[in-house]
């Protein structure tokens, strides 16, 4: 150890460093205040060993000086003291001094201190550079954090709806991550998905499994596929890449305006809530599925519940953090609370302010412990388009050019699949007429329906007409899709371009698509006429695709349908 | 604040008691407490999970559920889970964890 020595006395510092070079430390020599500054600064020592009174500067003032300059490094200083009284011991340990010793000086305990300032600085030295790596440890994480936090950012929140008119909603994540996910989306028919998800945990490690459950929603929803196959899609994906105890209660919501229908699938989620004009709860929609990302799901598994969907309804979604946040005592805020403000004197459009100002109230100071996401759907509002209108994909332009497609789609593959995400994607594919994907979704899925459930279903629409016969005909629908074994659709979509006749240019194109079921056809001309007198719920399916298209024409006994749809080309 | 362990083993029967706070802070505490029965591709053990003196169950512990049934070999584990509180009995059930483990 390189020790320095500051004292005016000779005879002291040539004992010292006598004394010290037998323990083989090296030792260097200033003979006041003033040089023991100089030399500390130029030699860098260990330890120094510090007279008191001294010319020039004294040993109080050097030692606040050394203390100074050694800044971070632990210096020990020891004062050399001839006197024990209290005032000067004190004065030596606000200068910054570690300990002192009495003069004449005694080699054992000389030994003895020197020791124990090595065993403190080392240990100093220790906690020093710990406390770097925690530094350096900390910088990269907030750095990482950073970065998660813009991926996570871009990637949930893309061409997220949540300010559709219809939705209401209250988040409070308890970290920089939300362990809820909470993302809304309008396919190209213009239903609206919803879905709320509650991942194992919270922060970080929750919000990466949010990051491909929300890519999975915003493509698939955007691509017009169905509830139950974004389900399915979704818990594969967790299966495939989340640990075994991670898992996300989640809820999806379907608000699909025209149907007028609400569909839900609830996996662990606490009860959904449905409320009429008075703000009574009519329907309590419990969990009925295991989480998303625990098995593989079943047909049944995929199934959702349905409702028919009145403009008084409101529909309350919550993670479960809304109704276990804890009070003061650790009395959680419970379900009984939040029923509370159900059905009483509020005015069912306050319920949601209500609700929030009661969990304040309740919460207090107290910590969270969990993210908490609450949702309200307005149906009175569900026909509104967002501020801005609906999203429009982009899709590249490809000029007008002919082209033939024909499909069939027999009883096995119509039970379990859906054509009609099939059919658009592979329209998009070869022709793309920017801004028509939506309409030409519109079209094929009308026609595919009523291809469907009354051509080869044989049900009837008037059932729809009532609020029983709306579940009864889904029910209904379940049944004999479930129970069908022959049948098929055919479909045929022909391009033509359509040209200018002044320049010959190609200024759009014409799709004709003829649908054909094996069917025993139905008769039409009821179905017209039914339509132009009443817009309930059934049958507005051909009142829409007679507006979308330039020709609506039926063949054979009502089983093929033949459509033509126009398009400009920009 | 979390909770504690205790297991009691006999000849085909392990059971766990949890009491307390059932929580992510568990996680070791719980795998230690089962590994010992599931390790080196031991099967056919039956699980008993006593939730008596739990007070508390996140989703972190119902992970450590999935966790054991996992690697107790999934679809033939035989796990049961017994004397949850009612309000934590809604929660595994909300979670339609009745698919996976017999609760009772």
């Amino acid at each position: 150890m390189k020790i320095l020595i500051v004292d005016d006395d000779r005879i002291n510092s040539t004992i010292l460093n006598r004394l010290l070079a037998r323990d083989g430390h090296s030792v260097v020599i200033a003979s006041d205040g003033v040089a023991g500054v100089e030399v500390f600064h130029r030699e860098q020592p260990d330890l120094v060993l510090m007279d008191i009174r001294m010319p020039r500067m004294n040993g109080y003032e050097a030692a606040r000086e050394i203390k100074r300059l050694a800044a971070n490094r632990f210096v020990p200083i020891i004062f050399l003291t001839a006197v024990t009284d209290e005032d000067s011991l004190v004065q030596c340990i606000d200068a910054g001094g570690d300990d002192f010793l009495t003069k004449p000086f005694n080699r054992t305990i000389l030994q003895a201190k020197i020791d124990a300032m090595e065993r403190i600085r080392r240990l100093h030295g220790e906690l020093r550079r710990q406390k770097e790596t925690v530094e350096r440890h900390q910088g990269q994480l907030q750095q990482e954090m950073e970065i998660g936090q813009h991926l996570f950012a871009k990637i949930v929140s893309a061409g997220n709806l949540l300010d559709a008119p219809c939705l209401k909603r209250w988040t409070s994540p308890m970290s920089v991550f939300n362990g809820d996910l909470l993302v809304a989306a309008y396919n190209p028919a213009g239903g609206l998905h919803i879905m709320l998800g509650d991942f194992t945990g919270h922060g970080l490690s929750a919000a990466v499994g949010a990051m491909p459950l929300a890519e999975i929603f915003y493509e698939m929803t955007a691509q017009g596929f169905s509830l139950s196959e974004l389900v399915e899609a979704m818990n594969a994906k967790l299966i495939a890449v989340m640990p075994t105890r991670m898992f996300c209660a989640a809820c999806l919501i379907e608000v699909d305006y025209r149907q007028q229908s609400l569909l839900v699938w609830n996996g662990g989620l606490p009860d959904v809530l449905v409320t009429d004009k008075t703000g009574r709860v009519v329907r309590r929609l419990a969990s009925n599925r295991l989480p998303l990302g625990v098995v593989a799901l079943t047909r049944e598994d995929r199934k959702m519940e349905i409702l028919e969907m009145k403009s008084e309804h409101r529909v309350f979604l919550y993670s479960d953090g809304l109704i276990e946040a804890p009070d003061s005592e650790g009395v959680m805020f419970g379900m009984d609370r939040l029923m509370s403000h159900f059905g009483g004197d509020v005015q069912p459009d306050k319920i949601f302010d209500v609700i929030l100002h009661s969990l304040k109230a309740f919460r207090g100071d107290t910590e969270q412990c969990d993210d908490i996401s609450l949702l309200e759907i307005d149906c009175s509002r569900a026909g509104e388009e967002p501020p801005g209108g609906m999203p429009r994909r982009s899709e590249k332009s490809l000029p007008p050019a002919p082209w033939e497609m024909s499909f069939a789609f027999h009883a096995g593959t119509l039970k379990n699949v859906d054509p009609l995400p099939t059919v658009i994607n592979a329209v998009m594919s070869i022709q793309a007429p920017t801004g028509h994907r939506e309409r030409l979704y519109t079209i094929l899925a009308e026609l595919l329906s009523n291809a469907l459930d009354h051509g080869l279903l044989g049900l009837d629409t008037e059932m729809k007409k009532t609020p029983s016969g709306f579940i009864e005909y889904y029910n209904q629908r379940e049944a004999r899709l479930n129970a069908m074994e022959s049948g098929f659709i055919k479909l045929t979509l022909v391009h033509e371009p359509v040209v200018n006749e002044a320049d010959g240019r190609r200024i759009g194109g014409a799709i004709r698509i003829r649908l054909q079921d094996s069917g025993p056809g139905f008769d039409y001309t009821r179905v017209q006429s039914y339509l132009e007198g009443n817009a309930g719920h059934g049958g507005r399916g051909i009142a829409l695709i007679r507006s979308l298209c330039s020709e609506l024409v039926y063949h054979g006994a009502g089983n093929q349908a033949e459509v033509v749809y126009q398009w400009t080309y920009q | 604040m979390s909770g504690n362990i205790s297991v009691e083993r006999t000849e085909q029967e392990t059971t766990i008691n949890i009491k307390g706070r059932f929580n992510f802070e568990m996680h070791s505490q719980f795998r230690t407490a089962y590994q010992e029965d599931t390790s080196k591709g031991k099967k056919g053990r039956k699980f008993v999970i006593d939730l008596s003196g739990t007070e508390y169950i996140d989703s972190s512990a119902l992970g450590m559920l999935l966790l054991l049934r996992e690697e107790a070999g999934t679809n033939e584990s035989d796990i049961e889970i017994v004397n949850a509180k009612p309000e934590i009995k809604k929660i595994l059930e909300t979670a339609n964890f009745q698919r996976l483990f017999k609760i009772s």
